[in-house]
């Protein structure tokens, strides 16, 4: 029997399988019904797993728009828990590749290298070549803009973007906005947007209808998760704001190494896992440094998120998998 | 007017990068020591002591402890590390009295403040 939680706004309601077969059907509709026209998220166990993509997926995820995302890759990185990023971003385009539905593409949200150095991009670039989906989506992380203000991140994932690397593009219906939040961060502040960007914001959602989904990508949260660790963005209220009129919202974020949801009225906010390393829960520790965790519980700890897009539904589900 | 400033750029300079704009200070370089001085650790994502009062000429190197890469960058732009990896090691001499804050610009909620006397 499956154990499934949904994890809402502020509640983590465990379910149960009564089916036996991998979905809970009242927890299904209770998903449901709090996203509003939004998300479906599948936890299994507290801990998140498969379970969703390889048995729900495999039956009923057969969306109009399949998608994965993947973030804080952190290539470079080589301390304790993970000495390997290589192998587990590898194993993250595993899990892509056996995904049910093929993804049409993926986005990356961001810390794709640890130091900005042309190899780590290089290697990350490589190892996503072997990826079903081909196409790749980027927005930077602060990991990525370290030395030119992000010159070298622009040339290499940001042609035809706008300022810093913000850009917009609509797939089967759904508009899609990158944006870039880890550049000309002050001094005591958190994630930043800045005032070129939201008015680029307001002018490329003006002309759009309002029964349009509208999927944001960004680095750090972009809902104020834990402000004494930067878990947020100064001014994401007012890039929310041009957002209001639309019917259903959905922001992605990377940055936390962790999933989180939370609903707010028509938007519905989910962090993604790293492929790289874990961090800790909000002010459960020191520092929101790597977590050193014993090697075989790391997998368990790192991860992806696919985005399935019913059109007739308008409906996202959005579910995360470990990489075990 | 534009202040009067003096740095000495070691040809080693590649852990460094210096902001020329104003101020007076030198900056250490990969490869040189610094003179003794007083030392501020990178640690969980802080600067430890997180204000530090020091006399005009003396060295301040601040060190990373943390797995994860930090920078020290002045707010008004005045002296800027390059990313600092685990164990790096950054160092400037302020020769002007006034009070210096400073902060990540990676993780701008690390913040730092040097008052030269």
């Amino acid at each position: 029997m499956a154990d499934v939680k949904t994890v809402g706004e502020t509640d983590h309601q465990t379910l149960v399988d009564r089916n036996h077969d991998g979905i809970d059907r009242r927890g299904f509709l209770k998903c449901m019904a709090w996203a509003g026209t939004g998300a479906l998220c599948v936890v299994e166990g507290g801990v998140l797993r498969s379970f969703a993509l390889d048995s729900y997926g495999a039956k009923h995820a057969k969306g109009q728009l399949s998608f994965v995302q993947i973030s804080d890759s952190h290539m470079g990185f080589n301390k304790p828990a993970n000495t390997d990023v290589v192998v587990t971003l590898k194993a993250a385009v595993d899990k892509i590749n056996a995904l049910p539905v093929a993804p049409e593409f993926m986005l990356h949200t961001g810390d794709i290298s640890h130091l900005s150095k042309p190899g780590e991009f290089d290697s990350v670039d490589q190892i996503l070549k072997s990826a079903r989906a081909k196409e790749v989506f980027f927005v930077p992380g602060e990991h990525d803009v370290l030395e030119d203000e992000g010159a070298q991140y622009r040339e290499r994932y940001g042609k035809n973007t706008n300022g810093a690397g913000w850009y917009s593009f609509d797939k089967k219906g759904v508009h899609f906005i990158g944006l870039v939040n880890v550049m000309n961060l002050k001094a005591g502040g958190l994630g930043s947007l800045g005032a070129e960007q939201l008015e680029w914001l307001e002018g490329d959602v003006k002309h759009l209808s309002h029964s349009a989904p509208i999927i944001v990508f960004a680095h750090i949260p972009l809902w104020t998760i834990y402000p004494d660790w930067g878990w947020g963005t100064d001014d994401s209220a007012q890039a929310l704001a041009y957002l209001k009129k639309f019917g259903s919202v959905t922001v992605l974020n990377g940055h936390i190494h962790q999933t989180m949801q939370k609903v707010e009225g028509n938007v519905t906010f989910h962090t993604a896992c790293s492929t790289a390393f874990p961090q800790p829960k909000p002010g459960a520790a020191a520092s929101p440094g790597p977590m050193k965790v014993p090697a075989e519980q790391l997998r368990a700890m790192l991860g992806l998120t696919s985005v399935d897009y019913v059109g007739k539904k308008h409906a996202l589900a959005v579910t995360d998998s470990t990489l075990e | 007017m534009r202040r009067l400033f003096r740095f000495v750029v070691s040809a080693a300079l590649a852990a460094l990068v210096l902001v020329a704009s104003s101020g007076h200070y030198r900056a250490w370089a990969a490869g040189e020591t610094a003179p003794a001085g007083t030392e501020v650790k990178i640690d969980n994502f802080s600067f430890t002591p997180q204000a530090i009062t020091v006399k005009a000429g003396t060295t301040i190197t601040w060190t990373n402890h943390d797995d994860i890469p930090h920078t020290v960058v002045s707010d008004e732009k005045l002296f800027k590390s390059k990313t600092l990896d685990t164990d790096d090691k950054f160092s400037i001499t302020l020769t002007k009295p006034g009070t210096y804050s400073y902060f990540c610009s990676i993780h701008p909620k690390m913040t730092g403040t040097i008052i030269v006397e």
